[in-house]
């Protein structure tokens, strides 16, 4: 027998998860700006209209009333999927996100779900300036009752996106745009991921590097890059809500060595938090001070002259290991197609 | 079919438990905002009235009323308003978050308009299930400023969606007047009709008023022509506070001789009259009612506090 391996992008990865649920559930709908057309909502709703046709809803710019009336629709029994194709245009629907569809079971004493999931895009993308590139995780992770998680991978992807659309709470799922078009082996059979649990990408005991997101993808580029030198341990956050310390607590003891990245500016981001939590771990000891990349406090910019220094390359997280470690920094030109585009490999 | 009288006694039940609850209240018994319905009780008792069993309401901060109105619990009101574990929320929400599913009555939030969204939401699974109901959301003038709103309408025309959304216009956002927030231009029936939504104004004052137009529009909802009910009403209280402000001096139109004169139970009082009914009628049903909002009050003030360990459930379903 010979079985060609089943690669997908992270959208096809989306696209399946959804389809699959849809065709299993008639009370699931997704909704949201030009998820009907062709290509719709980048790929991951491709489709899906003509399968479905009263289940996949091209909507008015009218974030605030297809939001509230998603989670009207969850609150009632069905179980929508919101695509927001930037989380700048869903915080017009701030309200129903944080305040209805995130406080409703607790505001009414339980057995009151809202099994509502809130796909979202967020972050880099090339050119796309200050208003269009914003990821706020902090915002997410700090809103009580929503649970909010970040896939890294087209696996990972299919299999959280399954897991939202089954649970009975609002979830967040934070899509990188920057990930889009990675690629990976993808099972056909629809299978969950908990929504819950960090992930040991690759164990080792010299450093903890914590990362989520397009960070994790830049991380494992680091890591190749830095070969045998030091022995780090990879572990992508998956979920920032709740953030799963206990991964990161058996990490720490083993390594007492912490390296958080993010892709977004430092103020309030989940290195802080995470930094943060792991200082309070009392039988932790820490060999150094932990570390924090980050992108800085400022907006991000649209000329390439200046994003170039905007996000953390695989360079700078190389040497923020190394530095970490005690080792000797390295020095390398990435190309103008490594600083600006997207990656496009096959995660193995 | 239920008798004016029935709806006199519902009315009666509205305005009594708010004004036993004033009483509680100014005994520092209830230790949160309430926002008093006084007044505004043909609105919610007209409607409510005018739907079936299976239809559902959904409020705002002001909605002890559309919660009675569609059959809520009394007993489990009251537990949540002074904050006990017998409360319809346990405790948890308190008056501004009421809710009875079993009556039908599926939620309210403080932050106004979005209830109309929400409530699009509860319509739109009612159509897709071709369940026949409808959904009607109570709304502000105040609150029916917010942007949501008006996106809401037009997606309920969009999606055929058998949605009623009633603003009850008391004149007041909190004591900001119509004419402080809106030009004399502005038209809700032009606002309504032109993004594709029927649209009727009753005098919220008057039951029988606010049923017919209510019954009216709903038989277009039901076959999904969605649908604006304003529904002029005085508020007799403060914007949240069991008291009468008008020594504040913002009322123009409804001072208090002109809302007592205008009192909806007064007017359906009258209208009883017409018919052959009796002071003692009234009055024996007064009684009753009184009695027994008074036990359940009792009965509330005596029941347990929730336990300090369900601060931390109920975050997640």
């Amino acid at each position: 027998m010979h079985n060609e391996p089943r690669i997908l992008k992270y959208t096809e990865a989306l696209r399946e998860a959804t389809e699959q649920a849809m065709a299993e559930d008639p009370s699931v709908f997704v909704i949201g700006l030009g998820v009907s057309y062709k290509n719709g909502a980048d790929g991951t709703t491709a489709g899906l209209k003509e399968l479905y046709p009263e289940r996949v809803l091209d909507v008015p710019v009218s974030e605030d009333a297809f939001t509230g009336m998603a989670v009207g629709a969850a609150i009632h029994g069905m179980r929508p999927i919101v695509h927001h194709g930037r989380v700048e245009f869903a915080l017009f629907a701030a309200d129903h996100i944080c305040t209805q569809a995130a406080k409703w079971n607790y505001m009414f004493g339980g057995n009151n779900p809202v099994p509502v999931v809130f796909r979202i895009n967020v972050g880099r993308q090339w050119g796309n300036g200050p208003q269009h590139t914003q990821s706020l995780f902090g915002l997410f992770g700090s809103v009580l009752g929503l649970k909010v998680v970040i896939p890294s991978s087209p696996y990972m992807a299919k299999g959280l996106l399954r897991a939202a659309i089954k649970d009975n709470n609002p979830v967040v799922l934070l899509e990188s745009r920057w990930v889009f078009p990675v690629k990976q082996e993808v099972p056909e059979e629809a299978y969950e991921l908990p929504l819950d649990k960090a992930h040991v990408v690759q164990s080792g005991n010299d450093l903890t590097v914590v990362a989520y997101g397009d960070g994790v993808i830049a991380a494992r580029e680091a890591i190749e890059l830095i070969g045998d030198q030091v022995d780090v341990e990879l572990i992508d956050l998956v979920s920032i809500n709740p953030i799963d310390e206990e991964t990161i607590h058996a990490s720490l003891k083993k390594t007492g060595r912490l390296l958080t990245v993010d892709t977004t500016s430092a103020s309030f981001s989940i290195g802080s938090e995470v930094a943060a939590r792991a200082l309070r771990m009392s039988d932790v000891t820490f060999r150094t001070t932990p570390g924090m990349l980050s992108c800085p406090d400022v907006p991000c910019p649209t000329s390439t002259a200046l994003s170039e220094a905007y996000y953390p390359t695989k360079v700078d997280i190389a040497n923020a290991i190394l530095a970490q470690c005690g080792k000797d920094q390295i020095t390398k030109e990435l190309t103008f197609e490594e600083l600006h585009l997207p990656p496009t490999h096959t995660i193995v | 079919m239920s008798t004016r009288l029935d709806a006199f006694r519902r009315m009666t039940l509205l305005r009594i438990a708010e004004e036993e609850t004033a009483n509680l209240y100014l005994r520092d018994k209830i230790m949160s905002f309430v926002h008093f319905y006084v007044g505004q009780e043909a609105v919610a008792v007209g409607v409510s009235d005018s739907l079936m069993s299976n239809d559902r309401a959904m409020g705002n901060h002001r909605s002890h009323g559309h919660y009675l109105a569609k059959g809520g619990d009394l007993r489990r009101m009251l537990c949540e308003l002074l904050g006990k574990a017998e409360g319809s929320s346990h405790g948890k929400g308190g008056s501004m978050h009421m809710i009875d599913r079993s009556a039908g009555f599926t939620g309210s939030t403080p932050i106004l308009g979005s209830i109309v969204a929400i409530a699009a939401g509860s319509a739109f699974e009612q159509k897709h299930n071709a369940t026949g109901d409808v959904t009607v959301a109570y709304v502000g003038d105040g609150g029916s400023e917010e942007g949501g709103v008006y996106e809401t309408m037009n997606l309920a025309a969009l999606f055929k969606l058998p949605l009623l959304i009633v603003v009850e216009n008391n004149l007041y956002s909190v004591n900001s007047k119509l004419l402080d927030r809106r030009s004399k231009e502005y038209s809700v029936e032009g606002v309504v009709r032109n993004l594709g939504l029927a649209y009727a104004k009753a005098d919220g004052n008057n039951y029988d008023d606010v049923r017919s137009k209510a019954t009216a529009l709903l038989e277009g909802v039901r076959a999904g022509k969605p649908a604006v009910l304003e529904c002029l009403a005085y508020r007799h209280m403060a914007h949240s506070a069991p008291i009468f402000d008008d020594a504040q001096g913002y009322r123009e139109e409804d001072v208090l001789e002109r809302r007592l004169a205008e009192d909806c139970l007064k007017k359906m009082k009258a209208r009883l009259l017409e018919e052959g009914s009796s002071e003692e009628v009234f009055s024996d049903i007064e009684n009753e009612i009184r009695t027994h909002v008074l036990e359940e009050i009792a009965y509330a003030v005596a029941a347990p506090y929730p336990s300090p360990e369900t601060l931390y459930t109920d975050v997640y379903a």
